[in-house]
């Protein structure tokens, strides 16, 4: 594949960046076509670690023809090996895949995830609602919610567990909250007091005196 | 601009890894010559320095997924060729020149140490001539290169410096020393590729 001046020029412009390990992400992608698509690429490449090995020692300068020869023979064997794959990061490998794979993961990890954080939020909304039969009274509250103002009733978040969390109506969202109400107060009575108070909380230590009898 | 790696093949090495071939085959083009002329030392058959060379580079294919990073790339294969050279001339019944050992006692790291090889039966006149030809028209080139694009190629490929440090060093950013080196480098290979071209045919 022939390229015009202005491409080749380019191209063994990132070639001699890659050679010194200073090429971008992107460089190093199209180093990596250069090489497979133009011989200009690859006798570049090879001129250029030629010329760093003689400056190096005049006796690493060597027939070019026994270079390529060399590389000829050991792309033979190569082709019998199979194609070594190490494990990468989670991170890497997706940054890595092809977009088709990763749509498919995508879609698998979708699959799955969705009933999951289904379930586990129905779980956690009766698990809630047992623990709270106890102190079942009137009033308000505001519940754990991410940012939402505080003027009316909020269950819960469901932000954080994907597309598969679950959304309640606005009567369900008010009558749970009304009935979490006192269990939340006494929740947060006992946190201030606790031993796991958060420091630097704008929550103050009140103590509690019992008239002596 | 990238960050500089202390290992500047850790990205054909990344590929590599990622299962791309082109990658390792520019390794080899990087390293061949002076594997070739490690196992040399080793080994005075011009023939059975090709093979385990050739071998030397198949087994670092097979390994490069073990391969840590906690030494540069070409540090670990060095080790590689040594014990497979070492394995070759043990299995060949062969004895070597130049015992692993006596290697040892010279500086690992010394890439002008030249082993005293004479000539041997595999290396035809023309091959030598050519190889000397080469040597002459580089160290002719960087003659005739500016004192600028001289000392940014001279302070990388022979002091090793990276780019930062030649930049502190020449007192410039270091897309100049990028620039530079590569201009460097040019003017050298269009010199050189006169000399480069095959000349049976092979390709790159």
């Amino acid at each position: 594949m022939s390229l015009p001046d202005s491409d080749r020029s380019s191209s063994r412009r990132i070639l001699s960046a890659l050679a010194d390990g200073d090429a971008t992400d992107s460089e190093v992608a199209r180093a990596f076509q250069s090489w497979r698509d133009d011989p200009d690429a690859r006798a570049s490449w090879h001129a250029y670690q030629l010329i760093g090995d003689v400056l190096r020692s005049d006796d690493l300068a060597s027939e070019p023809a026994a270079d390529a020869a060399f590389l000829v023979a050991l792309r033979a064997r190569l082709a019998t090996e199979p194609v070594v794959l190490a494990p990468q990061p989670r991170m890497q490998e997706e940054a890595v895949a092809q977009p088709v794979a990763a749509n498919a993961s995508a879609r698998t990890r979708t699959r799955w995830q969705g009933p999951i954080a289904m379930a586990a939020g129905f779980l956690a909304v009766i698990g809630v609602l047992n623990v709270a039969g106890p102190f079942r009274h009137g009033g308000n509250a505001s519940l754990a919610s991410n940012g939402a103002p505080a003027s009316g009733p909020v269950l819960a978040s469901t932000s954080s567990v994907g597309d598969g969390g679950v959304v309640l109506t606005s009567a369900q969202t008010k009558a749970a909250a009304d009935q979490l109400a006192p269990y939340l107060a006494a929740h947060r009575q006992s946190a201030m007091s606790g031993p796991f108070q958060m420091p630097g909380s704008d929550l103050r230590n009140v103590s509690l005196v019992q008239p002596a009898k | 601009m990238a960050m500089i790696n202390p290992d500047p093949d850790a990205a054909l090495v990344q590929r590599v890894k990622e299962g791309d071939v082109r990658a390792f085959e520019m390794l080899v083009v990087k390293y061949q010559r002076r594997i070739e002329r490690l196992i040399g030392r080793m080994v005075r058959d011009v023939d059975l320095v090709a093979d385990i060379a050739q071998e030397t580079f198949i087994r670092a294919y097979r390994a490069l997924p073990q391969f840590r990073a906690e030494s540069a790339f070409y540090t670990w294969l060095y080790r590689i060729a040594v014990n497979t050279a070492k394995k070759a001339l043990v299995d060949m019944k062969r004895d070597p020149v130049m015992t692993y050992t006596s290697l040892q006692g010279s500086d690992d790291d010394d890439e002008t140490y030249r082993g005293g090889l004479e000539p041997t039966d595999g290396e035809t006149p023309e091959a030598l001539l050519a190889s000397k030809e080469i040597a002459a028209t580089v160290n002719a080139a960087i003659n005739a290169l500016s004192e600028d694009l001289r000392q940014a190629i001279t302070l990388r490929e022979i002091e090793g410096l990276s780019y930062e440090e030649i930049s502190d060093v020449m007192n410039c950013p270091i897309g100049t020393v990028r620039s530079r080196i590569f201009r460097a480098r040019e003017a050298i290979a269009e010199r050189l590729r006169p000399l480069l071209d095959t000349r049976d045919g092979t390709r790159w």
